[in-house]
């Protein structure tokens, strides 16, 4: 049969966000898939050359649009091995609590995506709702809805409001309550299952052979989580579990972000409880304009929503970074792991596909 | 940490070895032997490439490459020391005729990074299955991450100068 040149995206339905696949096609079947990222590439990682270390934060936080807060966190945590800052107790939780809200609301736009790209529009209505009422939460803690930057070098801005812890846990039992709907409408019916099962398939040696991390690693049965194996904040003092499954298909993905979800609105339950009552919630730093850093480079991670997020970041002893460099889960995901995944699968899967693999554009541009 | 210094110590020449804490390492080599090094820790089990970056330390005249290595879990469920390391290694290159070897054959992961470095830093990689352009869209007669390269001229040369507001209201009245 002859093959066929296909162009994927960027303005695409079963797309999301900017990003396009060249897809070379025979019939229905897909052959090679060629990813084309750089729709959105801003050159931050240039630009935060030329800012100061506090001035970074409004670039760092629109690395990734769905999950800012991660960004701020990874690149504080940077900022803060550099210049050898501690974060006093209450303001590590107060940052994992902030974090954990991020990956609630992280996923649940996730889950918005994927059900809007198969036509399940009520589970996607439902999802964007409830992302809302976290973004009402998070309006009321920073002032702004989706690039908060409340984390800063030394801990977080300010301290919660009264009654936020509250309204918070009031919020997550809404959202908790609806989840044995979203389980009969979406995750357990049979037309999504008939569309998740089997597709896409990542095996274990495949995963580790192409530096897949996340939910792509969990879905092979490895509790791959930076949150345990390297402990930042204050996860080294709740127990929490890494949910996993084990068949690596597109079905068995989007279960391991759900019961992390899950988790996640646990893990927060604990770390209120846990949480000093009083107490400072950042260290003083110096005046951001003169603020020079001592010579030195290190390599921070933490764990977002996606997986492991790194930073590379090199200090000349200047006022500005010398060097700046995200380890973005969704740019290895994006071009190594999707180029192969999608081999082999037709081609109304490729949204699917694609979204199991959490990939986010913005992330892979920079 | 320090079992892993001597090993390596004891099987290459002419490392220089650095741990900062107990969960780094900074290895710089000569670029002869990276293939090697790379190749020993990933039977080692250091097989998760996190990150190829690179440094341009305009003043030396020299690119340096960085790659950082660590491990993925052993035992499934149970977490261990290994997995907690991150292991740093750099390497220098001459800044002028910037070619390097490829490490895509023994990391997956490696291409993309190779690519982007190629594009940002002007970077050969031989023996490279496919070094086309992945992010930008124009030609660049200096590679745009390099140090030498000024935004602002770049701006001004190909967008054209905007003027001031002080002009725009000059030119009004």
């Amino acid at each position: 049969m002859r093959e066929l040149e296909l162009f994927f995206g960027p303005q695409h339905l079963g797309m999301v966000g900017n990003f396009s696949i060249t897809l070379k096609v025979e019939g229905d079947r897909i052959v090679r898939a060629d990813a084309n990222p750089g729709f959105l590439h801003r050159g931050f990682e240039k630009l935060m050359e030329l800012r100061t270390w506090m001035q970074n934060f409004p670039l760092v936080c629109r690395i990734n649009v769905v999950e800012p807060d991660h960004m701020e966190l990874v690149y504080s945590m940077g900022v803060e091995k550099l210049a050898g800052i501690e974060v006093p107790e209450r303001g590590k939780f107060l940052r994992s609590i902030y974090c954990e809200m991020a990956r609630v609301g992280s996923h649940l736009f996730g889950l918005w995506a994927y059900a809007n790209m198969l036509g399940f529009d009520t589970v996607a209505h439902w999802a964007m709702y409830h992302r809302d009422l976290l973004l009402d939460l998070f309006e009321e803690l920073t002032g702004a809805r989706v690039y908060h930057i409340y984390l800063r070098p030394g801990g977080v801005r300010r301290d919660f409001p009264d009654g936020f812890t509250d309204r918070l846990v009031e919020t997550l039992h809404k959202i908790g309550g609806k989840v044995p709907d979203y389980n009969a409408t979406f995750f357990e019916n049979s037309l999504f299952k008939k569309r998740a099962e089997g597709i896409g398939i990542v095996t274990r040696e495949e995963a580790i052979r192409m530096g897949a991390v996340g939910h792509i690693i969990k879905a092979t049965g490895m509790k791959y989580d930076i949150r345990k194996i390297e402990p930042y904040d204050a996860y080294n003092q709740v127990d929490f579990d890494i949910p996993v499954r084990t068949a690596g298909d597109a079905y068995s993905r989007l279960l391991a972000i759900r019961d992390d979800m899950i988790e996640s609105v646990h893990l927060i339950f604990k770390l209120i409880d846990k949480m000093p009552k009083s107490g400072a919630v950042y260290t003083k730093t110096p005046n951001p304009f003169k603020w020079t850093i001592p010579k030195g480079e290190t390599y921070v991670r933490c764990e977002s929503s996606r997986g492991e997020l790194g930073l590379y970041m090199v200090s000349d002893g200047g006022d500005k970074p010398y060097r700046v460099h995200f380890n973005t889960p969704s740019y290895n995901h994006g071009l190594t792991v999707l180029e192969k995944a999608l081999v082999g699968e037709s081609i109304s899967d490729v949204g699917n596909i694609m979204i199991s693999l959490y990939v986010v554009a913005p992330e892979i541009d920079r | 940490m320090e079992i892993l210094k001597q090993k390596l110590s004891s099987d290459f020449d002419g490392l220089n070895i650095h741990i900062p804490d107990d969960k780094r390492m900074i290895i710089s080599i000569a670029k002869e032997s990276i293939l090697s090094l790379l190749s020993y820790l990933k039977n080692d089990g250091y097989e998760h490439l996190a990150l190829i970056s690179c440094n341009d330390w305009i003043d030396a005249g020299k690119l340096e490459l960085i790659y950082i290595l660590s491990a993925y879990m052993a035992d499934d469920t149970h977490y261990q020391e290994k997995e907690k390391k991150s292991i740093i290694i750099k390497t220098k290159i001459s800044r002028n005729t910037a070619k390097f070897i490829t490490i895509s054959n023994l990391f997956n992961s490696a291409e993309p990074y190779e690519r982007e470095l190629h594009e940002m830093f002007g970077i050969v990689f031989e023996g490279h299955p496919r070094l086309t352009p992945l992010m930008l869209e124009r030609e660049y007669k200096i590679p745009p991450f390099r140090k030498d390269f000024d935004t602002q001229a770049y701006v001004d040369n190909t967008f054209g100068k905007i003027p001031s507001i002080q002009q725009q209201k000059e030119g009004l009245q």
